[in-house]
């Protein structure tokens, strides 16, 4: 499989550990990804702004996808929203269609609703499969059991048609299942980061954060799984921040999923990022120690 | 045509507003015959608790054609956009999209852009992304550039001038 990777604006500006740890490991599950340039953000951070920026900014990315000839590897939720709604514009809302494309002109390019988007959970549950997934596995992680966080804007909203269920989201947990580790379901599971009112309210955003890291501290997980960029920002990055809004210490192991399917597949930690995530995560690596 | 008429758009986006109002009278249509005030939408509100956001209250002010007074008012900029309350919504209303309608508007009419957006979006239209590549820590306390991390290149638009014609125009025309 061959996809072009959309990288979007946080994943290569800052949270260098996911594209680290996503370059590695899904070539050895056989997804060849390609570096497309000339794109840009694809708007939805600021769609409280202007919406019709957001879906200019997207459907001109997706026009850069058409004109390569490649499908789009998405591996921040918020893109994969903005890119989605915007296919879904281009190929229903007809006059939106030809005002966007008379506009696109001006690049040479055209849009036509036609790059289908992949999303990391999905191409590794959906795609790859589970029985692929498994047999790369060379290391025992000690069945760590990892709370999972999915990102609100790759489970909702249903109607334009996500990678995963809404209230019940259960892909991470199997493919957690298929590399050897564990994850219940937590009442706060579907609870959102707090970090798209970081622009305009960033102590509650990082207050939402803490709580929930709180719960999923004193509810005795091992750690935190997620794969948005967005969410890492706030669950790892600023844990410290967080922990101190809430008053409590916190010390949740957050990675990126591809970083825990990495260390399943002994790729060693220093080349899945592991060192830029500012959480503890050498808890999960001696998890995987005495598992051995 | 630069930024900050992207941002203070008072005069010249009359054409802006108009199509902003007329989208927030299709909004007002649909809410006044589905909405029942069942407050399902608040019940599920991630910005609730921390910042008392009432969607189903949006919607009844909505219904009311109260408009201006939400433009106004600094509650709309505590929405998560999480789309919980479009998700569970009996009624297929969007408070999301009410929300998302009356931010636009607040910006077409000239109010004051809150918190970073004003740095995300003069990013976003210079270089193609909200913020330029960071130089980050370890766990460790040592510094990583990406180049450092064998990453390649950003992705940005290869001809910047071409990406702002393009994106400013259309935006300007209708928002
Ligand atoms: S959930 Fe829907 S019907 Fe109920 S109050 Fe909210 S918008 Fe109205
Ligand atoms: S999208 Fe906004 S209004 Fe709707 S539930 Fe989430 S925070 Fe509340």
């Amino acid at each position: 499989m061959r996809l072009g990777l959309f990288p979007g604006c946080l994943m290569p500006t800052e949270q260098y550990g996911y594209e680290i740890s996503l370059r590695k490991v899904l070539p050895m599950l056989g997804v060849e990804i390609v570096d497309v340039m000339d794109l840009s953000c694809c708007g939805e951070p600021l769609k409280s702004i202007n919406q019709m920026l957001t879906l200019t900014l997207s459907t001109r990315s997706l026009a850069v996808f058409k004109k390569e000839g490649l499908d789009a590897l998405v591996p921040c939720p918020m893109c994969h929203l903005a890119l989605s709604e915007a296919n879904r514009i281009v190929k229903e809302e007809e006059d939106m269609a030809r005002r966007l494309n008379e506009k696109l002109s001006a690049e040479g390019l055209d849009y036509d609703g036609s790059v289908a988007l992949y999303h990391t959970i999905d191409l590794v549950h959906d795609h790859i499969g589970l029985e692929k997934v498994k047999d790369m596995v060379k290391v025992d992680l000690g069945s760590p059991d990892m709370a999972t966080h999915y990102g609100c804007h790759i489970i909702r909203p249903t109607e334009l048609g996500r990678p995963v269920d809404a209230e019940n989201p259960q892909k991470m947990e199997r493919i957690l299942e298929a590399i050897g580790a564990r994850s219940n379901d937590y009442a706060e599971k579907l609870d959102c980061c707090g970090g798209p009112v970081l622009p305009v309210h960033p102590d509650t955003a990082v207050t939402k954060t803490g709580q929930k890291l709180q719960a999923v501290q004193e509810q005795g997980f091992d750690g935190m799984v997620l794969a948005c960029p967005w969410c890492h920002k706030m669950y790892d990055s600023k844990q410290k921040k967080a922990g101190e809004t809430v008053g409590a210490k916190l010390e949740v192991p957050v990675v990126y999923l591809t970083q825990l399917m990495g260390l399943a597949f002994g790729i060693p930690p220093g080349e899945l990022g592991l060192d830029l995530n500012q959480s503890p995560v050498e808890r999960l690596l001696q998890k995987d120690k005495e598992g051995a | 045509m630069g930024i900050t008429d992207l941002t203070s758009m008072a005069e010249v986006e009359t054409e802006a507003r108009r199509e902003l109002n007329e989208r927030l009278l299709r909004l007002r249509e649909e809410a006044s015959y589905y909405c029942y005030q069942c407050a399902k939408c608040t019940a599920g509100c991630e910005a609730h608790k921390l910042l008392e956001l009432e969607p189903h209250r949006i919607v009844a002010l909505l219904k009311r054609g109260l408009v201006q007074e939400m433009v106004n008012s600094d509650i709309i900029w505590t929405c998560l956009s999480c789309f919980k309350c479009k998700e569970r919504c009996p009624q297929k209303v969007a408070p999301v999209n009410i929300l998302f309608a009356l931010k636009n508007l607040a910006v077409a009419s000239g109010k004051e852009v809150p918190g970073d957006y004003t740095a995300m979006l003069t990013s976003a239209m210079g270089m193609g992304l909200i913020q330029d590549v960071q130089t980050v820590t370890t766990r460790g306390g040592e510094t990583r550039t990406r180049e450092g991390l064998c990453l390649p290149p950003i992705s940005v638009p290869t001809d910047p001038a071409k990406f702002q014609m393009t994106v400013m125009t259309v935006a300007m025309e209708k928002v």
